[in-house]
């Protein structure tokens, strides 16, 4: 469970991106946060992955305060998270292989283990003919689908998404939200999106963000500001 | 390992940039090292050159002399003691001047004093055992030089202490230029450490492969140096048996060993292998250490 008790953040040049948040999302909920540029969609993703620190308030992740200094803490709740980037976030050095490999290694999987994890993580993408292909050589869904078999590998039971189809066309973005929507129910997938069309068509919870402030908790909704 | 070598062999120009710097760098050590290991060398035998010459009265017994020496032996100050006898003195006397008959019938080996010349273990005892002979009985003169002394042991200090001050700017030198080609070359992995700490990477996990890289390229910086290193000693070894004609042995005096620096050897080679391996290995891990440090800020 995912826990926001009035959270605030300031940046020390005093532009504030959240205004006293109160939100709480369930273990294998479905979530879209939606809102304008600058509503503070990305600094609520980045306070789950402790990427920031809340200026006031809390922020409990799985019964773990984000604002916890201890270091083994932290890459236990980093470890639960997977992260989808709008701009991929694929490293052009290393394999489709190496790259959806990375989410295990950094938990030092065996190597069998990180074998059999990324196959079927392809499979699940439709990349299985892929592995050992460079970024380089691929589209643009196909990096996206790289970057969320990399999320949902090993035991990361959170999925964050940031603007997952902000660079698809709307073919290709369908078929992402194909991958996330088969992952409903078996893990807590939270995803910031501009994507009116989506948002409408799945009708799953939307909490709605304007100027840093949560305007609507809708349990069923579409895109509404 | 293997992902080491994938690593360097997927970014070839960078890790080519830095074994360059890291060849560069310990080549330059490494040569500095041995030319800095003979010029000790040469330091620690001109050191020892000066010496005390005592002359004895005609009249005393070789005896009495032998006891001087042997009481300066077990001072276990001395390096060396020559004694020479009236005859030697005589025959020597004989070579200087056999050019010149008139001076030879003047003198016969009777007349002339019987001495020691002493070589002490350290340029400062000599002042002590000049001190001590004159005390002695039966002896004529202490020769004994002080001001050379004096200034050439002036001048080996500040060469030492130069030679230290250098080697530990050289040092320095050679972990601020590796630090820094390490952060250029981390730097364009900014991205990827910040996505290694975002999906939970420990510190250690993300500095490895930096670590590893750095050691590996740093044990074939020190290789191919002492290789380079090697085969410039035998290319002048003929021109260094010349210049150091008639001296022997040069060796450093480490305290619990005694290092022969000249004529070359096994041991001082395997010394300075070993020596510019581990300072190579060692450096380079320092460095990549270093700059990784700046981005593991969670």
């Amino acid at each position: 469970m995912i826990t926001f008790d009035k959270v605030s953040k300031k940046f020390p040049l005093g532009n504030t991106a959240l205004d006293d948040v109160s939100f709480e999302i369930n273990d294998n909920e479905f979530v879209f946060l939606v809102g304008p540029t600058g509503a503070g969609k990305t600094t609520i993703l980045k306070l789950i992955l402790r990427e920031y620190l809340p200026s006031s308030g809390s922020i409990l992740v799985n019964d773990f305060d984000v604002s916890d200094k201890k270091f083994s803490k932290i890459l236990a709740l980093r470890r639960s998270v997977g992260i989808v980037f709008q701009d991929f976030k694929v490293l052009s050095e290393k394999n489709i292989f190496e790259n959806i490999a990375l989410s295990l290694k950094v938990i030092n999987s065996r190597s069998s283990e990180i074998k059999k994890q990324v196959r079927e993580a392809l499979t699940s993408v439709n990349l299985s003919k892929k592995e050992r292909v460079f970024p380089a050589q691929l589209s643009a869904g196909e990096l996206q689908r790289v970057a969320i078999a990399r999320a949902i590998l090993g035991e990361r039971q959170i999925i964050l998404a940031d603007e997952p189809t902000g660079n698809l066309d709307p073919k290709t973005s369908w078929e992402i939200m194909k991958i996330f929507k088969k992952l409903e129910g078996k893990r807590t997938i939270i995803i910031a999106t501009h994507n009116t069309d989506i948002v409408n068509s799945l009708q799953k919870r939307v909490l709605v963000l304007k100027n840093g402030a949560l305007i609507k908790d809708v349990r069923k909704g579409g895109y509404e500001l | 390992m293997k992902e080491i070598f994938t690593s360097i062999r997927r970014t070839p120009y960078q890790s080519l940039t830095s074994f360059l710097v890291l060849f560069f760098s310990l080549f330059l050590s490494i040569t500095i090292f041995v030319s800095l290991s003979f010029l000790y060398g040469i330091l620690g035998y001109v050191e020892t050159r000066p010496q005390v010459t005592v002359y004895f009265q005609t009249k005393i017994s070789e005896i009495d002399i032998f006891k001087v020496r042997d009481e300066l032996y077990a001072s276990g100050k001395v390096l060396s003691i020559k004694y020479i006898s009236k005859d030697d003195a005589f025959k020597i006397y004989k070579d200087l001047n056999k050019d010149n008959p008139l001076l030879l019938e003047m003198v016969s080996a009777d007349i002339l004093p019987p001495s020691l010349e002493i070589y002490a273990k350290k340029p400062v005892y000599l002042p002590e055992i000049a001190e001590y002979l004159k005390k002695q009985g039966g002896v004529d003169e202490v020769q004994f030089q002080k001001d050379i002394l004096d200034r050439l042991l002036t001048l080996t200090s500040i060469v030492r202490k130069g030679i230290i001050i250098f080697f530990a700017y050289l040092i320095l030198m050679t972990i601020v230029v590796l630090t820094t080609t390490t952060l250029f070359k981390i730097a364009m992995k900014k991205d990827e450490i910040e996505l290694l700490q975002l999906l939970g990477a420990s510190n250690f996990y993300i500095q490895k492969p930096y670590l590893l890289e750095g050691i590996v390229l740093g044990f074939f910086a020190s290789f191919i140096s002492f290789l380079l290193l090697l085969g410039m000693i035998f290319y002048i070894n003929p021109f260094l048996s010349s210049y150091l004609r008639g001296m022997p042995v040069l060796s450093l005096n480490l305290e619990v060993y005694q290092l022969t620096v000249w004529p070359i050897n096994l041991t001082f080679l395997a010394i300075t292998f070993a020596l510019s391996t581990v300072f190579g290995m060692g450096i380079a891990a320092i460095a990549s250490l270093l700059a990784t440090q700046k981005y593991l800020k969670v």
